[in-house]
């Protein structure tokens, strides 16, 4: 697998770094690939811009900063103005659709996916879990990861009681990621 | 709908092994058995009832899988026990959740009630539930400690609330389990600021 560059964005609260963390514990722990996480926060704990920039790699990686992503995973529309103009072109971007109108300012050829992660994590009990809802999201429109192995870091990383609702949460996503793909196929 | 890890099998504490696993639309004669074959005293401090014609088809359909949750015990295919947890569909008690549970005589202090509100509790913060509430008939010591064992606590005591089969006036006891710290340490987790940071 080449090296893949990865930002998420969205504000402090959603659990953009949390997304990144699970997503490279996948990768890393369960995945047999390397990966690495730098992340950046306003000064306050909630509500302000939020960041987390990952590689993921077979190879060992020599720089883990994220200056062009491939993917962009945002949750915020400020994330999205900010960041969106990075993509590579022919780049990924997941996007939760109900917050976010994808508009022109995106570089050619992105492949644009979105889904509705916050009304689903509401559905399933908690707002709380959106970042949950992503990750599976994430793992199946992307390929990078196996369901298995971001399952076992969701398990390895939330609070001890709740696996069962983001588990559930994850399922979401991943399932939604699939039914997104099988449409563009 | 097909719930992920039922039916679940339990030992209870002298060994015999219990079926669990959710309520399903054909189960409705076998419930309709169960409640029938329990003692009059203990269908008394149940909250509807349950021996009246039809009522086990009606409370299957409303069963779903947020708001009315229900699960059945079985020994060898016999219903030994039925447990379901309520929550409301709107208003400022969304948040909480109540257990009830009726267990046979032949399975009282076996443990099958434990295993049973147990079950129910791991649902219930599957779902978001933030507190958990059950109510105890005051003599109903069995069923207090079991609750206790899974973290509830007395939090209000209905006095003279209910009267039992020979007409004694008896304490009804609001137990409760607040699991809000679950999701508070779940937010905390998704804070999104840096504990170093500034230092």
């Amino acid at each position: 697998m080449p090296k893949s560059e990865i930002r998420i964005g969205g504000l402090g609260g959603q659990g953009v770094i949390l997304c990144g963390y699970i997503i490279g514990r996948a990768a890393a722990i369960y995945g047999g690939k390397h990966a690495t996480l730098i992340q950046s926060f306003g000064p306050e704990a909630r509500g302000s811009a939020c960041s987390a920039q990952m590689t993921i790699s077979d190879q060992e990686i020599g720089y883990p900063y994220v200056t062009r992503p491939d993917i962009l995973v945002v949750m915020s529309v400020d994330a999205y103005t900010q960041f969106a103009p990075q993509l590579k072109p022919g780049g990924v971007l997941l996007y939760e659709n109900e917050l976010i109108t994808v508009d022109n300012r995106l570089p050619a050829d992105v492949h644009a996916l979105g889904i509705p992660a916050t009304r689903f994590a509401e559905e399933i009990g908690r707002r709380l879990v959106l970042n949950i809802v992503m990750v599976g999201f994430f793992a199946s429109t992307t390929g990078l990861l196996e369901f298995d192995a971001v399952e076992r870091a969701v398990r390895d990383s939330v609070p001890r009681g709740t696996e069962d609702l983001n588990l559930r949460a994850l399922r979401r996503g991943h399932d939604y990621g699939l039914e997104v793909m099988a449409a563009r196929a | 709908m097909k719930l992920e890890g039922y039916p679940k099998d339990v030992t209870l504490r002298d060994g015999v092994s219990m079926s669990i696993r959710p309520i399903e639309p054909d189960d409705a004669e076998a419930l309709a058995a169960f409640y029938r074959e329990l003692p009059g005293e203990d269908r008394l401090f149940l909250r509807e009832d349950v021996t009246r014609p039809g009522w086990s088809e009606e409370f299957i359909r409303s069963v779903d899988f947020d708001h009315v949750f229900s699960l059945l015990a079985e020994d060898n295919g016999r219903v030994m026990g039925n447990a379901t947890l309520y929550r409301s569909r709107h208003g400022w008690s969304a948040h909480v959740g109540e257990i009830r549970i009726a267990v046979a005589r032949a399975y009282q202090r076996h443990g099958l009630g434990t295993a049973l509100a147990s079950q129910l509790v791991q649902h219930a913060t599957s779902i978001g539930l933030e507190k958990i509430v059950a109510h105890v008939v005051e003599n109903q010591a069995g069923a207090k400690r079991a609750f206790e064992k899974l973290g509830f606590h007395k939090d209000a005591v209905l006095r003279g609330h209910v009267k039992d089969i020979h007409g004694v006036t008896r304490d009804l006891v609001v137990m409760s389990s607040d699991v809000s710290h679950l999701w508070e340490a779940m937010a905390a987790l998704m804070a999104d600021y840096s504990p170093t940071m500034g230092e």
